[in-house]
C-alpha cells in the first residue's frame, strides 16, 4: 500500500470505528473517576437546590404517591438496564426520564433521578458516585426540566398530546447529552480552540449513538404513555396526569 | 458443557475501536512491536469477552455471597470514598493503575470470577474508548505530532500533551472504577442505604430507594417473560415491529406495576404503616484487623500524592 492507500484505510477504520461501535452505548453516563475533583463538587453543589426542592415537594406528596414514585423509578431503572431488540441492529437503552417528569412534574422526577443514578452506579456500573453531581445535573435535573417545560408549552400552543410528547421526550434526551458533552469539555478544553472546540469533539463522537437515541425515547415514551392510558387510567388520574388531558 | 459464545459484531467493533485507542495511548513510549502486541491483545479481550447483560442480578448476588461481606458497610463505603477522592487527585497514571489492580485483587479475592470481573469491565468500556479517542486526537490545520491523518480538509494529530492527559485520565477512571467495583460487590445496596441513613440523607429519599430496589427485581422478572411470550409471538420481527413491541411491553410493565404499588399500598396500611421503612439490620461490629485492606492503599496513596505522584 502506498502512504496515501495506508492514510485512507485507517480513516475509514476510526470512522467505522466511531460510527458504528457507540451503537451499543447507553445513555450518556460520565463514568466513575472521569472528572477532575473541583468539578465533581461543583456540579453536585448546583444540583443541591433543585434536589432540596424535589425533597420539599416527596414530603408533601401523599402516601399512595410515594409508592407509585417507586414504581416509575423501578421502571427507569429496568428499562435503562435492557436492550431494545431489533432497533438498527444495535443494543440502545431507554433513559425514561422524561416521562417521569411528564408524569410526575420536574421536582419529583429530579429526585427519582438522583435515586435511579446512584442504583446504576452500584448495580449496573453506569456512572459512578464521584461524577454523580454532574450525572444527576444533566439527566435528573436539565433534561426532565427541559422535557416537561416543552411539553407544557407544547400543549399551551395546543399541538397534539403524541407530538407534545414526542418532542418533550426527544428533546429532553438531546439536551441531556449536549449538557454532558459540555461537562466534559468544561473539565477538559482541547490546546486549540479550548472548551468550544472541546466541546465540539465531544459532540461529534457521541452525536452517532445520541441522535437516534433520542428519537427512539420519544417514540418508546408516546407509546409508553398511550399504553398507560388505557390500562392505568385510575392510576393516571390520581396523580393528576389524566386530569388535564380532560380539560382539553 | 460450556458453550463458547460467538462474538457479536459489535463487540468486533468495539475490539477494533480498544486496540486503536490502546495504539494511540502507547505510540512513541514503547517499541513499536510492544505497542501493536498490547493493543492487539486489548482489542482481542474486548471483541470476544463483550459486554453482558443482566448486570443488576449479577452484581446484586455477588455482593450478597462475598466474602467480604461481614465487614461492617460503613467502614467498606467510607473507605472506598476515600479511596476515590485519593485517585481523583492524582497527577500520574501510576498510583491510581496500582489501585485498580489492587481492588481487582481483592474482588477475585471475595469470590468473584476473573471472567466475570473482565465482563463488569467491558460495561462502561465504550464511554471511556470513545472519550479517550476525543481526547487523544485533535484537529489542526496541519500535521505534525507523533502521527497524523487526514480528515475534512486538515488534519486528526496525536500529540504528546493529549497523550498525556489521556493516559491520566484513562487511569484514574480505571482506578475510581475499581473503588466502586469494590464497594458494589462486597457489600448489598440495602446496607449502603442503611449507612447513607445515619448520615442523614433526607427521610423521603431513603424510603423512595428502599421502595425501588425492592421492586427492581420483581420487575425485570415481569420484563423478562414478557418479552419472552412476545418474541415466542413473532413481536420482534423487523425494526418497526421491534419498536412497536418495545412500547407495548413497557407500557404494560409500568401499568401492571401502577396496579401492584395499589394494592401493595392497601396491604401496608392495613398493617399500620405511617409512611416509613425500617428494617433490622445486622449488627457488624468494627475490628482493628478489618481496616488494614482500607487503610494501606490509602496510606500508600498519600505517599505517592505527596512525593508528586
Amino acid at each position: 500500500m502506498t502512504r496515501q492507500e495506508k492514510r485512507f484505510m485507517a480513516l475509514s477504520l476510526a470512522a467505522a470505528g466511531v460510527l458504528i461501535v457507540p451503537q451499543y452505548a447507553h445513555a450518556m453516563h460520565i463514568m466513575e473517576g472521569y472528572l477532575p475533583p473541583v468539578f465533581c463538587i461543583a456540579w453536585g453543589a448546583v444540583c443541591l437546590p433543585f434536589l432540596a426542592a424535589g425533597v420539599i415537594r416527596l414530603k408533601k406528596a401523599a402516601k399512595q404517591q410515594m409508592l407509585l414514585l417507586a414504581m416509575a423509578g423501578a421502571f427507569i431503572f429496568v428499562v435503562s438496564s435492557l436492550k431494545i431488540p431489533s432497533v438498527f441492529g444495535s443494543c440502545s437503552h431507554m433513559t425514561g426520564t422524561g416521562l417521569a417528569a411528564i408524569l410526575f412534574g420536574p421536582a419529583s422526577a429530579t429526585v427519582l433521578g438522583l435515586v435511579v443514578l446512584v442504583f446504576q452506579a452500584l448495580l449496573l456500573a453506569h456512572g459512578g458516585l464521584t461524577t454523580l453531581g454532574a450525572n444527576t445535573f444533566s439527566m435528573a435535573v436539565a433534561g426532565p426540566l427541559a422535557a416537561w417545560g416543552i411539553y407544557k408549552l407544547c400543549r399551551r400552543l395546543r399541538a397534539g398530546r403524541k407530538v407534545s410528547i414526542f418532542l418533550a421526550a426527544a428533546l429532553g434526551d438531546l439536551l441531556t447529552y449536549c449538557v454532558t458533552s459540555l461537562q466534559l469539555a468544561l473539565a477538559y478544553p482541547a490546546a486549540e480552540g479550548g472548551v468550544l472546540g472541546s466541546a465540539v469533539q465531544f459532540l461529534g463522537v457521541f452525536a452517532p449513538t445520541q441522535l437516534p437515541l433520542a428519537i427512539i425515547e420519544g417514540i418508546l415514551t408516546v407509546l409508553v404513555i398511550m399504553g398507560l392510558e388505557s390500562c392505568a387510567a385510575p392510576e393516571l388520574r390520581r396523580i393528576g396526569f389524566l386530569e388535564e388531558v380532560r380539560h382539553d | 458443557m460450556r458453550r463458547i459464545p460467538k462474538p457479536e459484531p459489535m463487540s468486533l467493533l468495539a475490539g477494533a475501536l480498544a486496540a486503536l485507542v490502546g495504539a494511540s495511548l502507547l505510540a512513541g513510549s514503547l517499541p513499536r512491536p510492544w505497542t501493536a502486541g498490547l493493543s492487539l491483545a486489548l482489542g482481542l479481550a474486548l471483541a470476544l469477552g463483550g459486554h453482558s447483560h443482566g448486570a443488576a442480578a449479577c452484581i446484586d448476588r455477588l455482593a450478597h455471597t462475598s466474602r467480604w461481606a461481614g465487614l461492617n458497610a460503613g467502614l467498606k463505603t467510607t473507605g472506598c470514598c476515600v479511596l476515590l477522592m485519593l485517585t481523583l487527585c492524582c497527577r500520574t497514571p501510576w498510583p491510581p493503575l496500582g489501585l485498580f489492580v489492587y481492588t481487582a485483587l481483592l474482588c477475585m479475592a471475595g469470590g468473584v470470577g476473573v471472567r466475570r470481573y473482565l465482563g463488569l469491565l467491558a460495561l462502561p468500556a465504550a464511554f471511556l474508548l470513545l472519550s479517550a479517542a476525543a481526547l487523544l486526537w485533535h484537529w489542526a490545520p496541519a500535521p505534525g505530532g507523533l502521527a497524523s491523518v487526514p480528515f475534512l480538509g486538515g488534519w486528526l494529530v496525536l500529540d504528546a500533551a493529549g497523550q498525556a492527559t489521556a493516559r491520566l485520565v484513562v487511569a484514574r477512571a480505571l482506578g475510581a472504577l475499581g473503588c466502586l467495583y469494590w464497594l458494589s460487590l462486597s457489600t448489598p445496596l440495602p446496607e449502603v442505604l442503611e449507612v447513607l441513613r445515619r448520615v442523614h440523607v433526607p427521610g423521603p429519599v431513603l424510603d423512595l430507594a428502599v421502595l425501588i430496589y425492592r421492586y427492581i427485581f420483581v420487575m425485570l422478572d415481569t420484563a423478562a417473560r414478557m418479552r419472552v411470550s412476545a418474541a415466542s409471538r413473532l413481536g420482534y420481527e423487523g425494526a418497526g415491529c421491534g419498536l412497536r413491541t418495545t412500547g407495548l411491553v413497557y407500557a404494560n410493565l409500568l401499568g401492571r406495576s401502577f396496579g401492584r404499588a395499589r394494592v401493595c399500598q392497601q396491604a401496608m396500611e392495613s398493617r399500620g404503616w405511617e409512611g416509613d421503612i425500617r428494617f433490622l439490620v445486622r449488627k457488624k461490629p468494627v475490628r482493628a484487623a478489618h481496616l488494614i485492606p482500607f487503610a494501606a492503599p490509602a496510606a500508600v496513596m498519600l505517599l505517592a500524592l505527596c512525593l508528586g505522584g
